[in-house]
């Protein structure tokens, strides 16, 4: 009695601390579908009275929100798979390969994640000026190409693989870019899901690098647009609930399709670490 | 580094480890190395690339760091927001992970996955999700509470109110890495502990809870180091104010850097705050008595 009375008490609070980690995303997401007057009014209902789809609509009217969209889009996807790539590559010349200098190199990987961004952003800054980087999405990419964070999780899990798979294609007659490509890449599955999420939303939400190096409107990104969208509607606050959601929608899909894959691999990789 | 290290090893191993070493150090010594030294050397300058300055200083930067009242109130501010967040962060991350793992709770992986939604959603979007909530006259929270507060424009509850959101983003991280921890807790010795005839919370206190160290110190680790640099939440929810209620260090690097452009003033900053990073996670390790 008392164990089912206890287990009652907690799944109850468990819930209801759902709820409040869940209420501000419905909140925003129901806002957004709500008119101007019924978001200012004085009684308020968690769900629209009157649904409109008018945020959306006019949004994009005086702001081209759609561009923002698809331009972070691209940008995020591209770092994603290039730094999938480098991460597992270098993950797996680090864990599999021994040579003179590994223990250091991967020493020195871990070090970078403790560097704080402000030390180097100015520097990168001044140095992409003088690239001639400025307003390109060179500026947004090749910086962006390898990662401390990723190395570090990749090597990891790659260490973990059986020898024996690897060394029995050797024996097959496997050259070491076949094995990387065909064995290695496959078998990597959860450490790479969950890098693909964090590196995805990372680059997703990144708003100072963008706002520094890109300056025409028609190439800004995402996080940005929704911070300029923000100073210049203040007060339009339906479009400004629609703009959000609009930036945090297909992050939480994301999410929710690999969630399981995604948690098993960051915690795998902390627990090992 | 490049010599054939075993009898075995064949010609593509060479050029695969060849290749990846060789652009793993060009990308970090480019991105990483020489802005770290370019920054450093700036830090000793005055440097404005609006006015194209860059005088020579010697340590005025350094000095107006410690004399400055501004960086002072925000490194406060800066150890109030990390030492409560965190606390929060590992109190609740052990609590809910612990009662997820036990036996009471049937859906675990559904409750996993929902506490950790804020965490993998974007910080610019969810702060103004919060500054909406926070808003005196469209605002969420004063309707369901039935307070009248100016939560963000008020000295005394800004800087809680960032602190309440950053907490809510975060904890399901905590809670992702205990469960993780919990889960891969050598079952013998708890175990040994039933046997022993040890109850519920001693298990938890001698047992589980030691055994947790690691974990512990993982999070408060990675805690420490993310919010020393922490400013996209302050920079949407409050530009530092009211006054300087909110102002955390990072987001006065943001703001002599990208908006006054005081280039060496702000690596000056940078380095300082760099130097405290590495103090405190040191010390964390110290604390903890882990030796590594």
């Amino acid at each position: 009695m008392r164990r089912k009375i206890s287990a009652v008490v907690l799944n109850v609070l468990l819930l209801l601390l759902g709820v409040v980690t869940v209420y501000p995303f419905v909140w925003m997401l129901s806002s957004s579908f709500k008119k101007n007057s019924e978001i200012m009014a004085l009684e308020q209902h968690l769900l629209p009275q009157v649904f409109t789809l008018d945020n959306y609509v006019n949004m994009n009217a005086h702001f081209n929100f759609l561009r923002f969209f698809l331009n972070s889009l691209v940008v995020t996807l591209v770092v994603t798979v290039l730094v999938i790539y480098t991460s597992t590559l270098c993950g797996f010349v680090l864990s599999k390969y021994k040579f003179r200098g590994r223990n250091v190199l991967f020493g020195f990987v871990l070090s970078t994640m403790m560097i704080p961004w402000c030390v180097t952003i100015i520097p990168k800054y001044s140095m992409i000026q003088s690239f001639g980087w400025m307003d390109s999405y060179k500026a947004l990419i090749i910086p962006a190409m390898f990662s401390g964070f990723g190395i570090f999780m990749m090597k990891q899990h790659i260490s973990s693989l059986p020898d024996e798979i690897l060394e029995a294609a050797r024996i097959d007659g496997a050259n070491e870019f076949y094995i990387f490509h065909r064995i290695v890449f496959p078998m990597a599955k959860n450490g790479i899901s969950s890098i693909a999420i964090f590196q995805f939303l990372w680059t997703w939400e990144d708003f100072l690098w963008p706002y520094l190096v890109i300056n025409s409107q028609e190439k800004q990104l995402l996080a940005v647009g929704l911070k300029m969208f923000n100073g210049q509607y203040s007060t339009d606050y339906g479009a400004l609930f629609a703009a959000t959601a609009i930036s945090i929608v297909p992050v939480l899909l994301i999410y929710l399709f690999f969630q399981k894959q995604f948690i098993a691999g960051i915690a795998a990789s902390a627990v090992k670490g | 580094m490049f010599k054939k290290t075993h009898p075995l090893q064949s010609k593509s191993e060479i050029i695969l480890r060849n290749i990846v070493v060789i652009a793993m150090v060009i990308f970090f010594t480019v991105f990483l190395i020489v802005p770290i030294g370019i920054a450093f050397a700036g830090s000793f300058h005055e440097w404005n690339p609006l006015s194209g300055t860059y005088n020579f200083l010697g340590l005025e930067n350094y000095k107006e760091v410690f004399t400055s009242g501004l960086f002072g109130k925000s490194m406060l501010n800066t150890v109030i927001f990390s030492v409560v967040v965190i606390i929060f962060r590992v109190g609740l991350g052990l609590g809910i992970a612990y009662a997820i793992y036990s036996a009471l709770v049937k859906y675990k992986s559904f409750f996993r996955a929902v506490y950790y939604m804020p965490v993998v959603t974007p910080m610019v979007a969810v702060a103004f999700v919060w500054k909406f909530m926070y808003n005196p006259q469209i605002g969420t929270i004063n309707q369901i509470f039935g307070l009248d507060i100016n939560w963000l424009m008020n000295p005394k509850t800004a800087l809680l109110a960032v602190m309440v959101m950053t907490i809510w983003k975060d904890f399901g991280y905590a809670v992702v890495m205990y469960m993780a921890g919990l889960y891969s807790l050598p079952a013998d010795a708890l175990e040994a502990a039933k046997v022993d005839g040890a109850n519920a919370w001693q298990t938890f206190r001698y047992i589980t809870l030691p055994l947790l160290k690691p974990m512990t110190l993982f999070v408060v680790i990675t805690s420490i180091i993310s919010y020393i640099q922490a400013y996209v939440q302050i920079l949407i929810m409050t530009e530092g104010g009211p006054g300087t209620a909110t102002y955390l260090a990072s987001y006065i690097i943001y703001d002599e850097a990208f908006v006054k452009y005081n280039f060496g003033y702000a690596s000056a900053l940078s380095f300082v705050l760099f130097v405290i990073t590495a103090v405190f996670t040191w010390l964390s390790f110290r604390v903890s008595g882990t030796e590594e």
